[in-house]
């Protein structure tokens, strides 16, 4: 978990063009991180190339801040 | 004698404008491939057969089942008609039962005597017993191929202005305005207008304009050109070969182009040779290519497979619901699905974008999923005072999951 906590953080942080240090768990990717529409699915492409996963679009479109990100693409990586 | 109209296994291939419709609501001339079977038979009962998945929708649309056996027993004999037939003036059809017209090796037409029908029939075993009837080769225009529709639209709309029986101004025309060519090439249907500084050219064929329309100052309609109920052509030329069906908004320069209905391309920017769906918006300077710079002829992808379409001349395609940004851009013979959603900024899009995708920046990305786009959808239509019915949101349903490989495979390739 931790390991897919720090490089959900960099992914985050490298797409929504942020410094690293900005992006906490409770993050959120709109109110704190500036994140518009089309950056969302970007971050989604870019989590989906990170770890290699599949990630449903609807289900994806909930989640809405950092901590939410890192469990929902730790239950696909641990299936 | 009944009518039974019906799609083949080509409907397929008229992907992705026949994912929501069937092929006899295309538009081709001044009304769709039904309304000329219509024509053909004013006064006989129609009935339909189309694929399994899009009659639920048909029996909310049409208020009658489809794909019932049942509307053809009885007394009166049974005509199958193609349902990718495009209809003409003098089209021969047998007034007596027992005969199969043929195209090559598609049947356009059979007629089956009333005591062939039984209550056990589906399309297929109609289709065996029809094949079986003396053959007579037909010539007759079979929209085989995505892109014939606006093939044959030019010629099509002189057909169906031949036959509509309808000349002259009716509507409220401007004095400012000019019909520039033969005056009685001209339809204006009562109830439309015509302002100030609009030329209506009629030399090169007539110019058939629908009740309801506006066609505001210096537009420039270029004959033949069907524009239908309720649209409002917001200034730019629109060259010859142009139909328009209902409550589309159309300005900039379109040539040679369909649009079904429903659709905007408002702004400024060229279309060409293309078939819209319904639904569509095409943002400010959207353009396609119709045409290489080497004149070879140009070649649509289709399914993963490259097929030379043998013409000089071709747009794109694009299906229901489908939006662009402005400045979006499309190559020669470029196909997008139902329900996409196109950022261009200066990238030329790939030459196929699988339904409900989203092109980003020059990247195929998945989107929002279904009910993002189901949501948008409703939205749209609620603007023009219109209802996504329950049976089209699950036809919608099924396209999502019926083109989801497809899809996938577009983003994997566009991340290399």
């Amino acid at each position: 978990m931790g390991d897919i906590a720090e490089r959900v953080k960099a992914v985050v942080a490298r797409q929504l063009k942020v410094s690293l240090d900005k992006v906490k768990d409770e993050s959120d990717f709109v109110k704190d991180l500036g994140a518009e529409s089309i950056q969302s699915l970007e971050l989604v492409a870019a989590f989906e190339e990170e770890f290699n996963i599949e990630m449903d679009e609807e289900a994806a479109l909930q989640v809405k801040n950092v901590k939410d990100a890192v469990a929902f693409i730790s239950k696909i990586v641990e299936k | 004698m009944k009518i039974l109209v019906f799609e083949d296994e080509k409907a397929i291939n008229l992907y992705p404008l026949t994912y929501l419709r069937p092929t006899w609501e295309l538009l081709c001339g001044a009304g769709t491939l039904l309304d000329k079977v219509k024509r053909h038979f004013p006064n006989n009962e129609i009935h339909f057969w189309c694929r399994p998945e899009m009659a639920p929708v048909l029996n909310r649309k049409y208020g009658k089942p489809v794909n019932d056996v049942k509307n053809l027993l009885g007394k009166e004999s049974v005509m199958l008609l193609n349902g990718r037939w495009l209809m003409g003036p003098g089209e021969f059809l047998p007034t007596k039962a027992e005969e199969q017209g043929v195209c090559g090796d598609t049947l356009l037409y059979g007629h089956l005597a009333a005591e062939k029908i039984e209550p056990r029939d589906d399309l297929a075993s109609l289709l065996k017993k029809a094949s079986s009837l003396p053959k007579k080769e037909t010539k007759g225009r079979l929209i085989n191929n995505l892109w014939e529709p606006v093939k044959y639209n030019a010629e099509a709309i002189k057909e169906d202005f031949g036959l509509m029986g309808k000349k002259g101004v009716l509507g409220a025309m401007a004095p400012e305005s000019t019909i520039y060519g033969p005056e009685d090439n001209v339809y204006v249907a009562p109830g439309a207008e015509i302002h100030p500084m609009v030329v209506l050219d009629t030399k090169g064929g007539p110019v058939i304009i629908a009740e309801g329309v506006k066609v505001f100052p210096f537009t420039r309609v270029e004959g033949p050109a069907y524009i239908g109920p309720n649209c409002q052509l917001v200034g730019g030329k629109i060259r010859e070969g142009c139909s328009f069906g209902p409550e589309c908004r159309i300005g900039g320069e379109v040539e040679e182009s369909i649009v079904q209905g429903y659709s905007n391309k408002y702004h400024d920017g060229f279309l060409g040779h293309a078939h819209v769906g319904e639904w569509v918006n095409l943002g400010a300077l959207t353009t396609n290519s119709d045409l290489k710079n080497d004149y070879s002829t140009v070649s649509l992808k289709i399914r993963g497979t490259m097929h030379d379409t043998g013409e000089m001349k071709v747009g794109s395609f694009i299906g229901d619901h489908t939006k662009t940004s402005i400045g979006t851009l499309m190559n020669t013979g470029t196909i997008i699905g139902i329900m996409c959603n196109v950022l261009g900024v200066g990238a030329l899009l790939p030459k196929d974008l699988p339904s409900f995708a989203w092109f980003i920046e020059g990247n195929v990305m998945k989107g929002f999923g279904l009910q993002s786009q189901l949501k948008t959808a409703r939205a749209a239509m609620a603007r023009r005072k219109k209802e996504l019915l329950p049976e089209e949101e699950a036809l919608i349903g099924q396209v999502f999951e019926m083109t989801k490989e497809a899809r996938l495979e577009a983003v994997r390739k566009s991340r290399g």
